[in-house]
Order: C-alpha cells, then sequence, then structure tokens
C-alpha cells in the first residue's frame, strides 16, 4: 500500500515535471556570444573583421535581423571560395537553430566593419556591438581589438 | 655480423629516405607565371627578374579585403618566422595588390609593414596589373555596388576644385580575388600551388626544399 503510494507520487513528479519542461521549451530561445574578437587594423585599412561565436542555447530557432556599431558600418559576411576565388558575401536574416551555433571565423562567416577609422581599431580598444535577433531582441556585446596573431 | 647487418639495414633505410625525396621533388607550373614590371612600395620600378635567386611566395590581395588578406598574411608572417634568418635572406614575400587605384605604393608599405616589414608590396598601372593577373591565371572582380561603401570620410583627397565633381561619390570598392599562394623557385618558375590552410611545416619544407635546389 505504502509503496503503491510513492510510486504515485513519483510518476505525478515526472508528468509534472515534463509539462514544466514542455511549456519553457516552447517559450524561448537562449542566445549566448562567446570569445568575440576584433582584428587591429592597419593604419590605412578601412575595415577590419570580428570574430566569435553565436550560441542559441535554447530550444526554438531565432533569427539575426540586424547588427549596428557606432564606431563603423558593420555587416554579417561570409567568405566563400569557390575554384580558387573568395569572395565575401552579405549574408542577412540568419537564422541559428535550436542548440545550434554560428561560428564566425577568418575564411568563413565574419563580422565586417567598414569605413573605419583605423585609430579606434587599434590594438587594446573596445567596441561594442549591438545583435538584434528576432525573438531575443538586441543585446549588446563587448569586443577587444587584438593583434592579428589568429 | 650483427655489426654488418646493421650497417646494411642502415643503408636500405637511407636509400628508402632517398628515393621518398626524390618523389617529392616539386613539379614546374609551366604557363603559370613569367616575367613582368610592377613598382614597388617605394614608388620604384621593378621587374620580377630582380627576385631572381630567391625563392618567392607571391600572392594577390588588397588592403580594404578585412577577412582573407589580413589573415593570409598573417599566416605568412607564420611561416616566414619558422624560417632562419639565413633562409629568410633567401626567401621573398610577394603581396600584388588587385586594387591599385586605392593601393598606393606609400599606402601598401604601411599595411605590408603591419605584418612584416621584409615583404614586398606590388602596386603599377591597372595594365601592369592586370597583366601580372593574366600571367599567373588567377582573377579579379570588383563586387557589386550593394557591397560597395562610401568612404567619404576616410580617404584624404585633395579638395577639387570645382563644386560639381565634389559631389562625386568616393568609394572603396570591395573584391573577389584568387587566393592562390604561388610557389616560385630560384630561377622565376612556379613550382607549387599553395593555400592558406596548407600547414606551415609542409610549406616551410617546400620552400627549404626550393632553397637548397
Ligand atoms: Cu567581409
Amino acid at each position: 500500500m505504502n509503496n503503491r503510494r510513492t510510486k504515485w507520487h513519483y510518476l505525478l513528479v515526472l508528468l509534472l515535471l515534463s509539462i514544466m519542461n514542455s511549456v519553457y521549451a516552447d517559450s524561448q530561445p537562449e542566445i549566448v556570444f562567446e570569445k568575440f574578437w576584433i582584428v587591429a587594423a592597419p593604419d590605412v585599412a578601412r575595415s577590419t573583421a570580428g570574430y566569435g561565436v553565436i550560441k542559441n542555447k535554447g530550444d526554438v530557432a531565432d533569427t539575426l535581423i540586424n547588427i549596428r556599431c557606432d564606431m563603423a558600418m558593420i555587416m554579417l559576411h561570409k567568405t566563400e571560395i569557390t575554384s580558387g576565388m573568395a569572395k565575401m558575401i552579405h549574408q542577412s536574416n540568419s537564422v541559428i537553430e535550436a542548440h545550434s551555433e554560428l561560428l564566425l571565423e577568418p575564411m568563413s562567416f565574419h563580422l565586417m566593419f567598414m569605413d573605419i577609422t583605423p585609430a579606434n581599431f587599434s590594438e587594446g580598444k573596445q567596441i561594442t556591438v549591438k545583435f538584434e535577433f528576432e525573438t531575443s531582441g538586441v543585446s549588446e556585446v563587448n569586443m577587444t581589438v587584438k593583434a592579428n596573431n589568429y | 655480423m650483427l655489426k654488418k647487418l646493421v650497417i646494411l639495414l642502415f643503408i636500405s633505410l637511407l636509400s628508402v629516405q632517398i628515393s621518398h625525396a626524390e618523389g617529392d621533388e616539386l613539379p614546374l607550373f609551366s604557363g603559370i607565371g613569367g616575367s613582368f614590371s610592377a613598382v614597388d612600395a617605394d614608388g620604384k620600378a621593378v621587374e620580377f627578374s630582380d627576385f631572381e635567386g630567391q625563392v618567392v611566395v607571391l600572392s594577390f590581395g588588397y588592403t580594404n579585403c578585412a577577412d582573407i588578406c589580413p589573415f593570409t598574411l598573417g599566416y605568412l608572417a607564420r611561416l616566414y618566422s619558422k624560417l632562419t634568418e639565413e633562409e629568410q635572406t633567401k626567401v621573398q614575400i610577394i603581396f600584388v595588390t588587385i586594387d591599385p587605384e586605392y593601393d598606393t605604393p606609400g599606402h601598401l608599405k604601411q599595411f605590408i609593414g603591419h605584418f612584416n616589414s621584409d615583404f614586398v608590396g606590388l602596386s603599377g598601372s591597372k595594365e601592369q596589373i592586370d597583366y601580372i593577373v593574366s600571367l599567373f591565371q588567377a582573377k579579379y572582380q570588383k563586387l557589386s555596388v550593394l557591397n560597395t561603401v562610401p568612404t567619404k570620410n576616410i580617404r584624404r583627397v585633395t579638395p577639387k576644385l570645382f563644386s560639381d565633381e565634389s559631389d562625386e561619390e568616393d568609394k572603396a570598392s570591395l573584391y573577389s580575388h584568387s587566393v592562390t599562394l604561388y610557389l616560385i623557385d630560384k630561377s622565376g618558375f612556379t613550382r607549387s600551388l599553395e593555400y592558406t590552410g596548407t600547414p606551415v611545416d609542409e610549406f616551410v619544407s617546400k620552400i627549404r626544399g626550393l632553397i637548397n635546389e
């Protein structure tokens, strides 16, 4: 009798947990920014790149709809190499699926800072970038400008 | 007896080693490369033959390229640092701009100096550049207007005299371009086509092979 009741309790807790879980699961993507940095620009450069990882730890996909930076014109680019030719392609509305990530690295996806004043993008400087996601809204990410040791 | 065996084994190993080295000898790419003239970062006219006797790694790019060119030059700087000082005197890393209009010699010098001041930046007239590009069977193309950026605030142009001309939009272009790294021997022949992804040690040993030829 006593044993049976414990079993029922156990099942009830499990049921509650799974309901709670599904409620939360449907609610939110969870966007996390990791390891972002910007390449220190040579004095004469008018553009430079930023790299890092954007993770979606949530159960729902989210879309990157806008990127802004007070210090430069900024875009998400992707370098694609086809038959020995490198081409930069502007990416708009990038979807980051649930439990996946967008890796920004050299010769692939990168934040492209254009129309820059090189002095603002010298080693040690901090740059704030605002990422706007469709569901998650705007996140501010601070990035340090580092020497290009790759 | 054992001693003899060891010696024999040693000799056979040695011969395997030698034949292996012969198998690794780099082929000759006919039709890729050749002599050309350009302008160096000090504004002086140069001939490709000026580099004869040195092993050359030649690449194409432009300074406004934020991702791949700085990455490639960083990679080449890493590669170069793996060579001994003596080897470095026998190697020349050359970066040829495909945007000579913006990449003036002085501009190139500063850009290259950011990576390694030993590197040579080459510019020239558009005709000169186009000829070099065709010699190496390379390509470049200006990207669409959508990708171009006004640089009014950055490029310090001398003020124009006519007011109607000052409206002219000053654009910094983005290009797609060949990313091959041409490994050229001391006689000016292209011997290997590499990429920024080539493992540094592998690339260094190919350069050493050509230095010792
Ligand atoms: Cu880009």
